[in-house]
């Protein structure tokens, strides 16, 4: 936004009061996902982050104002490209999570056959030879 | 004398299992027999399991051919076995062939040994295009390893100590056979193959589909080449004792 003079002076109001709503909304929400234990506080973190950023540039709309005039850019675009690279960030995050999750499963299974290979010789049963 | 495992890793093989299982334990009866069964759906398990003629592990659900191996070769080495041989549950691996690869290993001559289907005496004749496939990447494997495997997908080989330590802590989840050659090498293990008759398999289908051939050779492609700068899991206790 532009006032009579050109210069940049930060959000409209009505951007304001919506970003203000959406990340005090999405804070709860995290929080509450916490407290219900559907989301562990690691990974909350993560979000939380996004929250008080949203937060931030709806207290401080300045800021964004700053950040447009660094990289050059309109404010929504400066905007978009950082949740863009966020959620990218999130993504990358949660592979990482998942492969060590996978790798953990593998590993339990083939615990889980050996294991249960061991209990049936202990047993004496007849299921195997020797 | 050398305690021998040989490890049949199986998946939704009930006409195969039986007969292919009684052909190793009549080749070799100084041998120990596992199969892995890999969550099968069908009667795999219930098969071994009823016939008593192998140790069984079964998995609780389907890991997929690399981790299903991975099994094998981490009871071997907490069972203290000497050789480890992997041999397909589809009969195309002959059993009479499996005391070839011991014998390269118990003199001492190397640490991994690789039935392979395509050097002399051998009358293995894949498909055109699969022919061109395994031949890209048998090349841009021998890179890697200092050269001289021709059948770099063989799944019939067999392993000394050394070698099933390593391949009980770092085992490939999909198309493993080639990046095991990798990850061999580079644990200084000496590979060497023989050359040895297949058998057209006996049943079940090939778990790699034409389709599939593509996305095969860059995933292995890729894979090798990461597996060049991995770190590996050290040697630990991790796996022993038991």
């Amino acid at each position: 936004m532009e006032d009579s003079t050109g210069e940049m002076v930060g959000f409209y109001l009505s951007h304001r009061i919506g970003l203000l709503v959406v990340s005090v909304a999405f804070m709860a929400t995290v929080l509450e996902l916490v407290r219900r234990a559907h989301l562990k506080e690691r990974y909350a973190l993560l979000w939380l982050a996004a929250a008080c950023g949203g937060l931030f540039l709806g207290l401080f709309p300045q800021s964004v104002v700053w950040f447009s005039r660094s990289f050059g850019f309109q404010y929504l675009t400066v905007f978009y490209v950082a949740s863009f690279l966020f959620l990218l960030l999130v993504v990358l995050v949660f592979t990482v999570i998942i492969s060590k999750l996978s790798e953990r499963n593998r590993d339990l299974a083939q615990e889980v056959a050996l294991l249960a290979h061991r209990i049936a010789r202990l047993e004496g049963d007849s299921d195997h030879e020797s | 004398m050398s305690r021998i495992l040989v490890i049949i890793p199986a998946y939704n093989e009930e006409a195969t299992i039986v007969p292919v299982v009684k052909s190793i334990r009549t080749a070799v009866p100084e041998c120990d027999i596992v199969v892995v069964d890999d969550g099968s759906r069908d009667n795999t398990a219930a098969l071994v399991r009823k016939q008593g003629i192998a140790e069984l592990l079964a998995l609780p659900f389907n890991l997929g051919i690399g981790g299903g191996m991975q099994t094998g070769y981490k009871y071997a080495a907490r069972n203290n076995y000497d050789i480890a041989i992997q041999c397909d549950a589809d009969g195309q691996h002959p059993a009479e062939e499996i005391m070839a690869l011991v014998a390269r290993i118990e003199d001492g001559t190397a640490d991994v040994v690789i039935g392979s289907r395509y050097v002399a005496h051998s009358d293995y004749r894949p498909s055109f295009i699969r022919r061109i496939g395994k031949s890209l990447l048998s090349r841009w494997i021998n890179l890697f390893i200092g050269g001289g495997i021709t059948d770099t997908t063989s799944g019939f080989r067999a392993m000394n100590r050394a070698a099933i330590d390593v391949v009980s802590r770092n085992y490939p989840e999909d198309y493993p056979e080639p990046e095991v050659l990798v990850i061999l090498h580079k644990h200084g293990l000496k590979v060497v193959e023989i050359p040895v008759q297949m058998r057209p398999r006996q049943g079940g289908v090939t778990s790699i589909r034409p389709q599939g051939a593509a996305y095969y050779m860059v995933k292995v492609g890729l894979a090798i080449l990461i597996d060049i700068f991995r770190r590996y899991a050290p040697a630990s206790a991790k796996n022993e004792g038991s």
